[in-house]
């Protein structure tokens, strides 16, 4: 019987896991990440195999990514976030996506990656030491106006007149926002302005010089369908969502972890300079 | 005269705890990553004494200090004159938090810690130099010499800037050069108190000259892959080179070397076959601040050359005088510290790209990390021009942007990781 194979994505947020088998996505879970990634990770594993009847002996292999991926103890391996997105969007990106650009917003920071027409990764930039551009800014913006940020997408296209937030770090932001509240500017128009203040950020982290293929939008981030519009309006281009953005990562981990005699041993096993 | 620069003795103790531990653990770090070659620990001793231990260099008791700046101060010339060059450019965590208060925020953090150390006075092996020979070449560094001097109670009494042409095809641009250096002579004749003649000057020459030829032979033995050594060790060995009189770095060099031929022959090798070969190149790498370099190996990567200033481009091109007169002398000096030198500062570098496809052939090079201090903008500008010629020879590129903290080791590390998975993923499909 072919082995089910599990992804972990220890993200800073939430710990997300996918189920997969003969390369399709069976299941998908997420958790709260909290303070304790290892125990959270064996919950996950446990209420996976509660979930769809199966022993933890069907598991083939677990591969970890995201922050705490060097840390669970379930997991059989690591793999880098980057790897494990450019992996995920084989699975996850829509038939007609042509490969190109993977745009990931996770809770503490984005990436953009650079395909090749094979989903290989040709080249990668993340953002730096700031919050500027990612889950958290959305976040903290969504409180202020207090609203969630599962609302603030639908919000945002109410906008008839998007406000300009030009501060991009989270803090200076903030209290940009707090005064557009107090002269009683409309809540939609602000998120709207903050969606698009967010795509310009991240659009300024791409590369000139990679062009060719499409757009793909992956993590959390991509649930937002606001700056899913915001990124297709600064850009002027069609750009994709991947089926379960959130759990690209996991998915893709999955995907290695079900490849791993072909892939992983080489890739994955040779982490350290050898010890002679 | 108990606070000469706002710096009280209790803060001073601080300041030594701190570097003197941060510099430990980075010791520690490369030496762990492999087997070190018996001859390599010389340099790590080295390291430890000026940055730990604090002791000043290990020299003859006569012979002054000159610190000096980047790779265009002649050393030929200060030994010639009966000194020691020792360069000041520092990587130190501790030193550049406290010359971030004297210098803008936007500066480069090597201009901070050289300030930094200054300020504190901590290490003897730089408060000894009794004069600093200054190179006007980017910015941080032009005005950092302008700067120097107002710092009280520091023995460095005398800070002399060295005119580096921008421009360097044109024999007009050496000539200026060449100037600039007859300008040095008598200034530095008269610090050391030793007439330079055509016989010290040849003398000066020989000797660097003599560390060349082993540095050239060491390059040979980086070339293998296997790797015989870890990169990151070299890095420390080469940092060594601003702390010791050239002779000695050139005579436990040739042991380093008798190790590589020992490590060849038994088939001593500290990498596996398939771990991907890594070139670093961009701004200065300076000790303690060798984290990319660590990085890389820790991840799995093979540091297998390096472009970079604090490395081997200070010691690559030796200096050949065709005219043994002392003008001809002189005049081989200035180019050779001009002409061959692939520092940003100039107006036209592509030399250096040249130089990085060169080593990429030579070294078996497959990805190349481009490394970017905060502020630095010469290189960062040069960094398109390293993609386009990367993307031709389809090797990966990568720039990451660093400072003088760990803080960022976390971000660092996953983009290391993910490029050392990026040419494994890469070579597996030449392969199938």
């Amino acid at each position: 019987m072919e082995k089910y194979y599990l992804g972990l994505d220890g993200g800073s947020t939430y710990l997300k896991a996918a189920l997969m088998k003969d390369k399709k996505v069976v299941g998908t879970v997420v958790y709260p990440t909290g303070i304790d990634n290892n125990g959270v990770a064996k919950k996950i594993v446990a209420a996976l195999c509660k979930k769809y009847g199966i022993s933890r002996t069907d598991i083939g292999y677990i591969m970890a990514t995201g922050y705490s991926r060097k840390i669970l103890e379930v997991a059989d391996d690591d793999i880098s976030e980057i790897t494990a997105h450019a992996y995920g969007v084989r699975v996850t990106a829509p038939k007609e996506y042509r490969p190109g650009m993977v745009i990931d917003i996770g809770g503490q920071d984005s990436k953009i990656i650079y395909l090749d027409a094979n989903y290989n990764v040709k080249n990668f930039t993340m953002n730096d030491k700031c919050a500027a551009g990612t889950g958290k800014f959305m976040e903290v913006i969504a409180q202020i106006l207090e609203t969630t940020i599962d609302q603030v997408g639908a919000l945002s296209l109410e906008s008839t007149a998007p406000c300009d937030i030009n501060s991009t770090c989270v803090v200076f932001a903030q209290s940009e926002v707090i005064s557009l509240v107090a002269r009683k500017v409309d809540r939609r128009d602000i998120l709207a302005g903050m969606h698009l203040s967010m795509a310009k950020r991240i659009i300024k982290m791409m590369k000139k010089s990679e062009k060719g293929g499409d757009i793909l939008m992956t993590g959390g981030g991509a649930l937002n369908i606001g700056i899913h519009r915001a990124f297709e309006e600064e850009m002027m281009k069609d750009v994709y969502v991947a089926k379960y953005p959130q759990f690209n990562g996991a998915v893709g981990a999955a995907f290695i972890a079900s490849e791993r005699n072909e892939v992983s041993s080489k890739v994955v096993k040779d982490t350290t300079l050898e010890r002679c | 005269m108990a606070e000469p620069n706002g710096i009280n003795e209790r803060q001073r103790e601080l300041f030594i705890r701190k570097s003197t531990r941060v510099a430990a653990s980075y010791l520690k770090r490369a030496k762990a990553l492999s087997e070190m070659p018996d001859a390599a620990k010389p340099f790590f001793d080295v390291l430890e004494n000026i940055y730990i231990k604090l002791t000043d260099i290990q020299k003859p008791e006569d012979m002054k200090s000159i610190g000096t700046l980047c790779v265009m101060v002649p050393a030929e010339l200060i030994y010639a004159a009966g000194a020691m060059p020792v360069r000041l450019c520092s990587g130190s965590y501790t030193a550049y938090s406290i010359g971030d208060d004297y210098i803008p925020r936007d500066a480069c953090p090597l201009v901070k810690a050289v300030m930094g150390f200054a300020k504190v006075g901590a290490l003897p092996a730089f408060d000894n130099c009794t004069m600093l020979v200054a190179p006007v070449t980017c910015d941080c560094k032009k005005k950092l010499a302008g700067v120097m001097d107002s710092v009280k109670n520091f023995s460095r009494k005398n800070t002399v800037p060295l005119h580096v042409p921008p421009l360097k095809k044109d024999d007009a641009d050496t000539e200026v050069f060449l100037k600039e250096l007859y300008r040095l002579i008598p200034i530095l004749e008269k610090e050391t108190g030793v007439q330079i003649t055509a016989r010290s000057l040849a003398e000066g020459i020989n000797m660097v000259g003599n560390a060349q030829y082993e540095m050239s032979e060491f390059l040979k033995f980086r070339r293998h892959d296997p790797a015989l050594i870890s990169g990151t060790q070299v890095m420390a060995v080469m940092n060594a080179y601003s702390y010791m009189p050239v002779n000695l770095w050139a005579e436990q060099m040739h042991r380093l070397n008798g190790d590589m031929i020992r490590r060849l022959e038994q088939g001593h090798f500290v990498s596996r076959k398939n771990q991907p070969r890594i070139l670093v190149t961009g701004s200065p790498i300076a000790f303690p601040n060798i984290k990319i370099p660590l990085l890389i190996e820790e991840m799995g990567g093979v540091l297998a050359a390096d472009e970079t200033c604090m490395g081997e481009r200070g010691l690559y091109d030796p200096v050949s005088v065709i005219d043994p007169s002392f003008d001809g002398m002189m005049r081989a000096l200035a180019s050779r510290y001009i002409k061959p030198c692939t520092c940003p500062v100039f107006v036209d570098n592509s030399q250096r790209i040249y130089r990085i496809q060169q080593l990429i052939k030579e070294h078996k090079i497959q990805g190349v990390i481009y490394h970017v201090l905060r502020g630095c903008l010469v290189y960062d500008y040069e960094y398109q021009l390293m993609e386009e010629a990367m993307g031709k020879l389809d090797i990966p590129i990568i720039r990451v942007e660093s400072d003088y903290n760990e803080e960022d080791v976390e971000q660092l590390r996953i983009r290391i990781e993910a490029f050392i998975e990026l040419i494994k993923l890469k070579e597996l499909k030449k392969e199938a």
